[in-house]
């Protein structure tokens, strides 16, 4: 039995955790849950020992444990799985999972690596992982890494597994897989802790859930008898809707974009589409089926071995992305917006303007027009309702949802009228998310804006799109059309899209 | 003036603050510019109050005019790390272009008017030679200018054979002369420093190396073209590096192929020194200035204390480790104060 009795921790300016309480029993697989910025990664690092509470303790078997680096954890039989998989790439699988206890000859110092991978081997077996233990980490996929790391922990005899956001870089087939490791383990009277925002998980895999809420527990429910609505109210205390945002005004006399059987060597296998004006087309699949690699072809960071680009009607070749941008008024807001979207260190006003700097330039003096610059930046934030101290702040200081709306925001402010948007609420609260939803649709409906959606979040996609692909191997494996029918139910098309990934 | 990232999250904004106005000021104000003019200003002091000579005109203007020369080697180095490379042939580039001019000067008779003009394209096209090659074949810029400094130093001694070129005394009027009290040097510095300010904060293309530098896949999925950048910021280093050199020679009265032996470890000391983050993504021309001063000041200290000249290079190393030493603590203690769980 883990428990956290009455823990409180603070950070600079903020408080993480205010007197928190839970218990997580043996043979149980228990789901922690809530917005971002709730405390659910604080909560988990101080049961790993990686932070200290500034008051409250934390029991294990009603004793309580003192920690006094990471390296206390596995002693006392707690892992950690964290969201981020941290591995030794070039070493190989057995090293990374004894790392911290090799096997060795007497006190030689000297590794004894036939017990060394004989152990490993016991290990990869609980967890399924079906390599040679010499095999190197780096040759492992990330669903294969992450079995890597459960194994680890449970070399460290941990009676009590905390993964983090364990099924963020995994398909549903390795979800599944891993579901059914943990339930195994479950039924070895392991204690499972699960963090995660993806509420179908939660009621798919775990018996209870505890949800925080800006540091403070709101309550614990047993699964059988939660429903994703309360779970949701507790989360962001308020209620919130989950229909289709309504019909869109689909042009289909004006194309906005066209594939005519791309390809590109392990990356699209033939691939034909077309976009019209005012539609949300939804690109469905799971990660690696190919819907991000065709539009980083589509805006020209990849380029096509065969096949034809039409934009506006017109045959496109597009170079690059400041191509895609300046000649052909394509904007891609991108999956990866920490490395790929901003410029974290430098202002909001940057992040927004970096598109239109040479809309707003002096022609002679090539000076940038600072009035001009505030202008459209201030404009953007009204607009996408960007919760900033000032147009000048850090974009590295601003919460998930609004580092999103800024990534968003520089495509608007160049008026693309054909948008890609990639994976638009990965890490965002849900009330965000709910915002950033609206002003996509708002962008179709009002603006008459093309957008492709790229989303593996179903309700998401089911949500927004007036129509659906669903990619599958590098390929469009089915065409779903009149999803903002309202006569449509949510099971009615998620049951369409299962067939179509079969 | 300065386009600086200020760890500190003070008033100063960070990165690309964008237009002047009000930020300026606030800007001047940022915690490293004040650091290196207090530091500055505590050695000025000190080497004041050592000896009287210093105050003189003639001392002060033979620091001043190293100091701008400096300056600009400098100059030559940051450019290449904001973009998040760097350039190890500043000094090559120095040399030959000294080497070339001489050859203009010297053995073709051309007027200071001409060469000078064809010293600085040869210092632009060695810099774009630099930079198509990091760009085109995309290798790193470690290796493609610690290649090309082998090859420009090679070519230097061949074409030279080791010996120095005349210069006319008509060319060494900007080198060595002053304008009440103020050496040209020093003046020309200013202006280009003035000028670079101007490019990084208000122009595109200053803003896209900025850009490019901070984080180049966020800067090339934003629209920018961050090969042009690359290219242009390595034209711009071959350009500064000829400019020194011309400068140089105007000063010394001859071409001499030894010129920018010892400017690589010069143009990170002063570069880091000056703010520019190894990282790339800031830069400050202010921070450039200060950095220059100091370091010409504590060459001049070392030799006031009559110091082995030979370990004026390990000060100087001991006083890059110091900047950047200092930099990752603001950095650190900065994020400390910003970061929650």
């Amino acid at each position: 039995m883990l428990e956290l009795r009455s823990i409180s921790k603070s950070f600079p300016g903020v408080k993480a955790l205010d007197n928190v309480s839970l218990q997580f029993a043996p043979g149980q697989i228990h789901a922690l849950i809530g917005e971002n910025g709730a405390g659910k990664s604080t909560a988990v690092k101080i049961m790993a020992g990686i932070y200290q509470p500034d008051s409250g303790q934390v029991l294990y078997d009603g004793r309580p444990l003192h920690f006094r680096s990471h390296r206390g954890s596995p002693k006392t039989g707690i892992g950690i799985v964290h969201q981020e998989i941290q591995a030794v790439p070039e070493s190989s699988i057995a090293e990374n999972i004894m790392l911290d206890k090799l096997i060795t000859y007497g006190r030689t110092g000297i590794i004894n690596w036939k017990a060394v991978h004989r152990a490993a081997r016991g290990y990869m077996d609980m967890v399924g992982l079906d390599f040679p233990p010499t095999a190197a980490m780096k040759h492992l996929s990330a669903a294969h890494k992450q079995l890597a790391q459960i194994a680890k922990a449970l070399a460290g005899h941990a009676k009590v597994l905390l993964l983090d956001e364990p099924t963020s870089s995994l398909t549903e087939r390795e979800a599944a897989n891993l579901f059914r490791i943990l339930r195994e383990l479950k039924a070895a009277g392991v204690t499972i802790l699960f963090v995660s925002h993806k509420l179908e998980e939660v009621l798919e895999l775990c018996d209870r859930v505890s949800v925080l809420r800006d540091g403070r527990f709101v309550g614990t429910r047993p699964v059988a008898e939660a429903s994703r609505r309360e779970l949701i109210r507790m989360m962001i205390g308020r209620e919130c809707a989950e229909e289709h945002l309504g019909r869109l005004d689909v042009r289909r006399d004006r194309e906005m974009l066209r594939a005519e059987h791309v390809v590109r060597r392990g990356k699209a296998d033939d691939v034909s589409f077309a976009l019209y004006e005012g539609e949300i087309l939804g690109f469905y699949g799971l990660v690696g089926a190919g819907r991000t690699e065709l539009a980083r072809i589509l805006i020209g960071e990849d380029r096509l071995d065969g096949g034809e680009i039409y934009v506006r009607g017109q045959r496109a070749h597009v170079r690059s992305i400041a191509d895609s941008l300046y000649r052909y008024r394509i904007g891609y807001v991108t999956e990866n917006r920490k490395e790929e979207g901003l410029l974290l260190k430098s202002p909001v006003r940057t992040n927004i303007t970096i598109t239109i700097w040479r809309n707003i330039v002096n022609r002679l003096t090539r000076f940038i027009s600072g009035r001009k610059e505030d202008a459209a930046a201030r404009h953007m934030v009204g607009a996408l309702q960007i919760k900033a101290t000032d147009l000048g702040q850090k974009t590295e200081d601003l919460s998930g949802g609004n580092q999103q709306k800024v990534s968003l925001a520089k495509w608007l402010a160049a008026e693309c009228d054909v948008l890609i948007i990639d994976e638009p609420t990965v890490g965002v609260d849900v009330g965000a998310k709910e915002q950033i939803h609206r002003l996509i649709w708002d962008l179709a409906k009002k603006q008459r804006k093309a957008i492709i959606l790229i989303s593996s979040d179903m309700p998401e996609v089911i949500r927004l799109s007036s129509r659906i692909l669903v990619f599958k191997s590098r390929r469009i494996v089915g065409e779903l059309t009149g999803v903002d029918d309202p006569s449509r139910t949510y099971e009615e098309i998620s049951t369409e899209i299962g067939h179509y990934l079969a | 003036m300065p386009n600086e990232t200020d760890q500190k999250g003070q008033a100063a904004p960070a990165g690309l603050p964008g237009a002047g106005r009000l930020r300026s000021s606030r800007e001047l104000l940022s915690g490293r510019a004040i650091g290196l003019a207090m530091s500055a200003a505590v050695l000025f002091a000190l080497l004041a109050a050592r000896s009287s000579s210093f105050l003189s005109q003639y001392t002060m203007l033979v620091i001043s005019r190293q100091m701008g020369f400096f300056a600009i080697v400098a100059l030559a180095q940051a450019v290449c790390l904001v973009v998040g490379g760097m350039n190890l042939s500043v000094g090559a580039i120095g040399s030959i272009t000294t080497v070339i001019l001489g050859l203009c000067l010297d053995n073709w008779g051309m007027s200071g008017w001409l060469a000078v003009p064809v010293v600085l394209a040869a210092g632009c096209a060695a810099g774009a030679v630099n930079g198509l090659l990091i760009t085109r074949l995309r290798i790193d810029s470690f290796i493609v200018t610690l290649s090309m400094m082998f090859v420009y130093r090679g070519l230097r001694s061949g074409i030279s054979g080791g010996n120095p070129y005349r210069a006319p005394a008509s060319f060494c009027f900007i080198g060595q002369e002053d304008l009440m009290g103020v050496p040209y040097v020093f003046l020309i510095a200013i202006l280009v420093l003035a000028v670079m300010a101007y490019l990084y904060r208000n122009t595109v293309f200053g803003r896209g190396m900025l850009a490019t530098g901070g984080n180049e896949a966020a800067a090339r999925f934003s629209g920018i073209n961050t090969r042009w950048m690359v290219l242009g910021a390595n034209v711009l280093s071959g350009l500064f590096a000829s400019l020194a050199a011309v400068l140089w020679a105007s000063k010394q009265g001859s071409a001499a192929p030894e010129t920018g032996e010892d400017w690589l470890i010069v143009s990170f000391a002063v570069a880091i020194i000056g703010g520019t983050g190894l990282s790339g993504g800031s830069i400050s021309a202010m921070g450039i200035f200060m950095g220059a001063a100091i370091y010409m000041l504590i060459r001049h200290g070392l030799v006031e204390l009559k110091a082995n000249d030979y370990y004026a290079n390990s000060f100087l190393g001991g006083l890059i480790l110091l900047a950047i030493i200092i930099d990752r603590v603001r950095e650190t203690y900065g994020r400390k104060r910003r970061t929650a769980a």
